[in-house]
């Protein structure tokens, strides 16, 4: 699996790449295996950024200030983008599914309830 | 008959509000073809009038209405203590009260062919007496309505009407249902402050956009078009509810904002569950060039955001930058629309390519005019906000590069910004030429974008994207 292949999915968010980025997206590499090699990067990417996306803008705790807001939208839409290119259409909405149920648990104030972002992200990759 | 409330916010103690648009546009989306639009004020100093929009000639009433009732001429209504049951926060304001009855309180406006009847030179005025406030009016719509079922468009009859129902008041009521269904089965905590924002108005010119082209291919399906509409609305209102938290805004649309009335951790939460149903709800659709599309147009929105927030160090920018974020923040989606809708109807690839530089366009266009509302006392929007929370705008760079007011703008600019340094700031843009030049580049770039139209198959709805073009920079009349 080479990194090189997501570098230029990374424009502007090169700084989270060492900031936690990276971790993520090897975790979810192995995940992506039953994809087209091509693919595996994007999605394993893709993921990644969701999980850190939600992250920064403080999704169930206290909101990120202004800027690091507008980092995590960025991640989510490009992980967004990513999708559309690489995902399957069930992969697809399996992803978004995740983030509807960890942000309407964020605002009804029952996070600690809901399913960590990892294992949702995961188990969206099972989707058919 | 149709009831409904029209909101806004006024920002002076006196001022007149052209509300001819909002009447216009409530028309539209009530589909009523003849009959009646009664107007009627819920306030006691908030009067009502049909006159000219012509700033020198509002000054001249309201100078004629302070000097009949002048404000602190002993009303024994400002004398509390021979008063009953006066509450703890009750204004001076006996001047307001007989203000208004030198106004109306209630109008009714004719309607007729899907319009409002009036001559070329009438628009029809809230009058804030005792602003600013928070103030709405009721509305009852009564007369022939064009069937939902029916496809009726008030809009491009007579001239290759093709399929311009695409753009009439059944397809929009066809969105209006979607995004009512959408939100009637969410959960409550997120479904409650987007219905807020979605039924507090809005131009819906993007889903509009996207069920016009959703007519143009051989594919015509006006639900798969609905829902696409519905859900890039709602992908719309989920990035103006991070925006406002970001911009750090009170109010849109007359309603206080999410983060304002409950709180940026509510804010980030519905945005991200509307951000996702939306890129859902797209997906369902399953047409890939379609998603793509769209996932494109959301990361330059957001790309776009993080520079707009980093160009306010270096605020008021330049013409270049401006336009570099303008075309992200909200160009892009404009442009998404109209290429979405006609690769749903599966349009000719030249088709889909002109109809989104046509989309760019419109969007840069509608940017500008809406940058030029925060220069117009009578918008109904509170005057002087983009320079308050220091946003991008073309009307303020050009003041900024003004030989007679540029100098004392970039100073004013420089400092910190409060009422009169606001007030101080929107005056010289208003006597420089810098509207002057956003309007005229704004028609331009309408122009060119009508252009593009010209050398393709539109079967029909050339007119009405024109006339929808041209209505993005006709705002602020």
């Amino acid at each position: 699996m080479s990194i090189q292949l997501v570098e230029r999915d990374l424009d502007r968010l090169e700084s989270l790449w060492e900031d936690g980025l990276s971790d993520a997206y090897r975790s979810y590499l192995e995940a992506v295996q039953a994809y087209e090699p091509d693919a595996q990067p994007r999605l394993a990417l893709a993921a990644a950024l969701i999980e850190i996306g939600l992250r920064l803008q403080g999704l169930g705790g206290r909101a990120a200030a202004a800027p690091t807001l507008l980092m995590g939208d960025l991640c989510l839409a490009r992980s967004s983008r990513l999708l559309a290119g690489a995902a399957p259409q069930s992969v697809q909405i399996a992803f978004a599914r995740a983030i509807e149920t960890l942000s309407s648990a964020a605002a009804s104030g029952s996070s600690a309830l809901a399913p960590r972002t990892r294992e949702l992200l995961l188990r969206a990759f099972e989707a058919t | 008959m149709i009831g409904r409330r029209l909101r806004f916010e006024t920002t002076q103690a006196t001022e007149f509000v052209d509300i001819t648009d909002r009447l216009r546009e409530e028309v539209h989306r009530a589909g009523l073809k003849i009959g009646r639009l009664h107007l009627q004020s819920l306030h006691t100093t908030l009067g009502l009038a049909v006159n000219e929009n012509e700033p020198l000639l509002l000054r001249d009433f309201q100078v004629l209405l302070e000097r009949i009732a002048p404000e602190g001429a002993g009303y024994e209504h400002d004398d509390f203590a021979r008063r009953m049951d006066v509450a703890s926060n009750e204004p001076v304001n006996g001047h307001a009260h007989c203000r208004q009855l030198l106004l109306t309180g209630f109008t009714t406006v004719l309607v007729e062919d899907g319009d409002l009847v009036l001559g070329q030179w009438q628009s029809v005025f809230a009058v804030e007496l005792d602003g600013p406030r928070h103030r709405q009016l009721a509305l009852q719509l009564d007369g022939e309505f064009a069937s939902p079922l029916s496809p009726f468009s008030g809009e491009g009859q007579g001239e290759g009407r093709g399929r311009s129902a695409e753009a009439g008041p059944a397809s929009q009521t066809l969105v209006e249902l979607e995004l009512a269904r959408q939100l009637l089965v969410d959960p409550e905590p997120v479904a409650t402050p987007m219905r807020r924002l979605v039924e507090a108005g809005g131009k819906r010119m993007r889903p509009r956009l996207v069920q016009l082209t959703a007519g143009i291919g051989p594919r015509s399906e006006p639900l798969r078009a609905a829902a696409l509409a519905a859900a890039v609305e709602l992908l719309h209102n989920a990035t103006l509810i991070h925006d406002d938290y970001v911009d750090e805004s009170t109010h849109r649309r007359g309603q206080p904002t999410v983060a304002a009335a409950e709180g940026p951790e509510r804010a980030v939460a519905v945005g991200d569950y509307y951000f996702a149903k939306a890129t859902r709800l797209i997906a369902e659709i399953g047409n890939r060039d379609v998603t793509s599309t769209i996932a494109e147009a959301l990361e330059a929105i957001c790309a776009s955001q993080i520079d707009d927030v980093a160009l306010r160090g270096a605020f008021p920018g330049d013409h270049d930058s401006y336009l570099r974020v303008v075309r992200g923040k909200t160009a892009a989606l404009f442009a998404a629309a109209c290429a979405s809708g006609a690769l749903l109807s599966e349009a000719g690839p030249e088709v889909v390519d002109a109809l989104r530089r046509y989309g760019d366009l419109v969007g840069v266009a509608f940017q500008m005019a809406d940058d030029m509302v925060d220069f117009s006392p009578s918008s109904g929007k509170p005057v002087g906000l983009d320079i308050r929370q220091r946003v991008l705008s073309l009307p303020l760079i050009y003041a900024a590069e003004d030989r007679t007011v540029g100098p004392e703008v970039r100073r004013l600019l420089a400092g910190s910004l409060g009422d009169a340094e606001v007030g101080r700031v929107t005056d010289l843009v208003i006597s420089s030429n810098a509207l002057d030049r956003v309007r005229d580049e704004a028609t331009a770039l309408v122009e060119t974008a009508v252009h593009e139209l010209e050398a393709i198959e539109l079967d029909g709805l050339r007119p009405i994207l024109i006339s929808l073009a041209r209505s993005a920079v006709d705002r602020t009349a």
